[in-house]
């Protein structure tokens, strides 16, 4: 009896907390590159406050992790520093990759003070790759004035960053060499191991090269002519290692995923993109 | 000679004493230096800004909370039931033996194995996502095994003759199971639970896939696709990648907060696990 | 009904352990088929050209743990001594309170000490043998080090304290002094006790994520040359551990040999821990 008339109070009560798990309003979910989120995180803090919307960021994997947790369906944006493969899209046929385009950054080959003061400044594309696949290991090989041991930081797989630069030295990640290095993953962990570490040099988004503890290479065309990562020459894609930065969705953008992207295309982040270091795309098309 | 010898061996016993003091506490005061700048009443009462180059911890702190309340509410069940079982219900020595070495061995597991089994588990084939309930069990199952074995100290440690006393008196296995074996062990419970809490609370392993993520939530509505902030988890994010000044002291700050949470856990379980120890052993 | 219930809630406790074991060995199951005992063995690993060598990322394992141990030891040991020889009952209690301490720091905490304060200490410190970066194995192995440091402790006083008084009072009535009675009774008859406090530690170290992923370096398939040589470890490694709280787990998902080689690790991580901890406790019990 008694056990009835207490089945009969809580089940529906079970039921309702249980339906009450499936239709609250769902939350906007952003997961990937750290280069991207931090104008995406605090434009989700504007929102949040402005808009009263739910809307959750993480960056577990780095671009990758984006696109793959996009791809998944367990995020409803995606970020990347880089462009979405022809990879990326066998691997996840069911989802329509849409990269919308939100600023411009580059891949900056930063060194330690002491490489910068030795007098490296420059590398061009042969040396890159010669130091690359440990031909060399000296820095007076590549322009140094004195023998200095090359500690190079190569960017941990997944990473936005490490991709636009294979891809710019052998075509295509699936082409770079087996090579064993010491790896870093975030931005931050990248600029002080390389401002710590006597001779480092490692890949970094070009908008953490502060010119005081990290320093930004400026890299050798075919014409001779170095070409640092400044804002002019990334714009105009003069640097060979500039990348757009995306935040991508599944199809048309819509419902939060669409405020989120026209916030960002918008006024405010827009300067949100400046903010952080990254070309905003007005300056791109002047 | 000899007595030189037994001052030497006196001095170098008690030099790795003390170094072994130096270490704990200059560790502990260089998280405190660095720390303690950013610790203030807003610190504990408004949530992330900026990144984490502002605000406080607020949520983080409920996440974790959250988490360590759901573990203790599906693990505390199941070490009662397990240390009954060795102390009650299971017959054969071999099986009682079986089962202490299973616990044992379980508890020396690394928590990462745990992170990747609620990963696949809850994320994955449950299609949760990431969710406070995968975290809290994850961390459940990681401390189940020390939880069960200080309950089963502490229901080993009851005189015999308070069972042969209640079974004397014509209770059943299950009366004296509830009289005498739970009615006595229940602190055992609750320091067990304390110490792996605290071992919980730090961990990063094994929510870093199932349970948290960095910016965006606040309380949990419901179970699927809900996620919580946690404390270990905004701190190993902002040592990857943080990005101002700011973020330094907040992360020693939060270091410094996590700490004191662990640790007055720890504390709080010492007395009587020091008590039973010493008792045990002499 | 207590008994129903408490058979039932044991078999799900039970069961869930049993089902993880399950889960890694089949979701394993791929890469044993394609690579066999070269898993194992292997030399490399690529995971872009299918290459899985796990010998790399057991050999970081033991290295760190190794160093680990031989620091930690022999100091733990020592204090232990002092703590259960030297010192009164009340004095032992008060200082094990700030060993707690220490046993308190979270895993991530100590990674943030050891980025901040270890790093670079073993740069300057081994200058002279010119590491390319102060983040090598010799780095994580400190760092554990001083993370299993209180479980040694802890574990060899209780190794020290099951060592009846008895004893030494009769050592002691013989004329040995403290010193010759801790050498010839109370370490000899401890020291099943002392080597399971070494195998649970073991285990510990063998199984820590975050602290060694923040200072390791993470670069992949260093091993020595020939097998003895420590020069590896002054360059940065990579654990099992490091490898299955990485970027490649993520990568991994979706892809079944790449997903198999990173449960794989996680089977070996479990052989290896459940090893050491399960010989630990065996030799613990029967001594105490």
């Amino acid at each position: 009896m008694r056990i009835q008339a207490t089945m009969k109070l809580f089940l529906p009560l079970f039921f309702s907390v249980l339906s009450l798990t499936s239709i609250s309003a769902a939350p906007l979910k952003i997961n990937g590159s750290t280069t991207v989120n931090l104008p995406v995180a605090e434009a989700a803090e504007i929102l949040r406050t402005e808009q009263k919307m739910e809307i959750q960021v993480d960056t577990q994997g780095g671009s990758a992790g984006g696109i793959s947790m996009l791809g998944d369906g367990l995020v409803q944006m995606g970020m990347s520093s880089k462009p979405v493969s022809e990879d990326d899209r066998s691997k996840y046929p069911k989802c329509d990759f849409r990269p919308i385009h939100i600023g411009e950054d580059a891949v900056a080959l930063i060194v330690s003070k002491d490489v910068w003061e030795n007098g490296v400044h420059t590398l061009n594309k042969t040396q890159l790759k010669d130091i690359y696949e440990g031909r060399v290991k000296n820095w007076k090989d590549v322009g140094g004035e004195r023998a200095q041991r090359i500690a190079f930081f190569n960017k941990e797989p997944g990473r936005g960053t490490w991709e636009v630069f294979v891809h710019w030295l052998y075509g295509s990640p699936k082409a770079a060499p087996q090579v064993n290095f010491p790896e870093v993953g975030g931005n931050e962990e990248t600029r002080s191991k390389v401002a710590s570490t006597p001779g480092a040099l490692s890949q970094l988004s070009a908008s953490w090269a502060d010119g005081k503890s990290v320093f930004a290479l400026a890299l050798v065309g075919e014409d001779g002519v170095p070409v640092p990562p400044e804002s002019q020459n990334i714009a105009t894609h003069k640097y060979p290692l500039s990348r757009p930065l995306f935040v991508l969705t599944n199809g048309e953008p819509s419902g939060g995923a669409k405020t989120m992207v026209d916030f960002l295309l918008g006024e405010r982040g827009q300067a949100l993109v400046q903010k952080h270091g990254y070309l905003p795309l007005k300056a791109l098309h002047p | 000679m000899r007595r030189g010898l037994d001052i030497v061996m006196g001095c170098v016993a008690g030099g790795c004493l003390l170094a072994c003091l130096t270490i704990s506490t200059g560790l502990v005061w260089s998280i405190a230096r660095r720390g303690w700048g950013a610790l203030s009443f807003s610190f504990f009462t408004e949530q992330i800004a900026l990144v984490g180059a502002s605000g406080g911890i607020l949520w983080n702190l409920v996440g974790t909370t959250v988490l360590l309340s759901t573990a203790f509410l599906a693990c505390a069940p199941l070490a009662v039931s397990l240390a009954l079982m060795e102390r009650v219900w299971l017959r054969s020595e071999s099986m009682k033996k079986a089962l202490r070495l299973g616990l044992y061995t379980a508890n020396g597991l690394p928590s990462i194995v745990f992170g990747l089994f609620g990963f696949l588990v809850f994320v994955q084939w449950c299609g949760w996502g990431k969710s406070w309930l995968a975290g809290g069990l994850v961390l459940a199952m990681s401390m189940l095994p020390t939880v069960t074995l200080v309950v089963l100290e502490r229901m080993a440690a009851i005189p015999q003759r308070y069972i042969a006393a209640a079974t004397g008196l014509g209770l059943s296995q299950s009366q004296v199971a509830w009289a005498v074996l739970l009615k006595q062990s229940w602190g055992g419970l609750i320091s067990g639970s304390l110490l792996g809490l605290a071992r919980a609370a730090g961990e990063t392993a094994p929510i870093m896939f199932t349970a948290t993520i960095f910016a965006g939530v606040t309380f949990p509505k419901g179970v699927v696709e809900n996620p919580v902030l946690t404390l270990p988890y905004h701190i190993f994010i902002l040592a990857q990648d943080s990005f101002a000044a700011g973020v330094e002291t907040k992360m020693w700050g939060t270091a410094l907060v996590l700490l004191g949470l662990v640790f007055s856990m720890s504390v709080a379980a010492l007395p009587s696990r020091l008590y039973l120890h010493e008792e045990s052993d002499v | 009904m207590t008994r129903v219930l408490s058979w039932l809630l044991s078999a799900l406790a039970i069961g869930a352990f049993g089902f993880l074991l399950c889960v890694f060995l089949f979701q394993s199951g791929p890469v044993w088929q394609s690579e066999g005992t070269r898993y194992i063995t292997g030399v490399s690993w690529f995971y872009r050209q299918d290459v899985f060598g796990a010998l790399s990322l057991i050999y970081g394992s033991l290295a760190v743990t190794a160093v680990a141990l031989l620091l930690a030891g022999p100091l733990g040991l020592g204090a232990a001594v002092f703590l259960s020889e030297y010192l009164p009952q009340k004095a032992r209690l008060a200082l094990k309170i700030p060993l707690e301490l220490l046993a308190g720091i979270p895993s991530v905490v100590f990674g943030l000490l050891g980025i901040a304060l270890l790093r670079d200490w073993v740069y300057r410190t081994f200058a002279k043998f010119d590491p390319l970066s102060g983040d090598t194995l010799l780095t994580a192995g400190i760092l554990l080090a001083v993370m299993i440091l209180p479980t040694m402790v802890s574990l060899c006083d209780d190794a020290l304290r099951s060592v009846s008084g008895a004893q030494r009072q009769a050592a002691r009535a013989l004329g040995l002094t403290r010193a010759e009675t801790i050498w010839n009774i109370v370490l000899p008859q401890a020291s099943r006790g002392i080597a399971s406090a070494f195998l649970l530690s073991v285990g510990r170290a063998l199984g820590e994520t975050v602290a060694v992923f923040l200072v390791i370096g993470r670069q992949d398939n260093n091993l020595p040359h020939p097998w003895y040589s420590p020069a590896p470890l002054l360059e940065a490694g990579q654990t099992l551990t490091t490898k299955l709280g990485g970027a490649e787990t993520n990568i991994a998902f979706g892809d079944p040999l790449h997903w198999a080689a990173i449960m794989g690790l996680g089977v070996l991580l479990l052989v290896l821990t459940a090893g050491a901890t399960c010989l630990g406790t065996l030799g613990r019990r029967r001594h105490a």
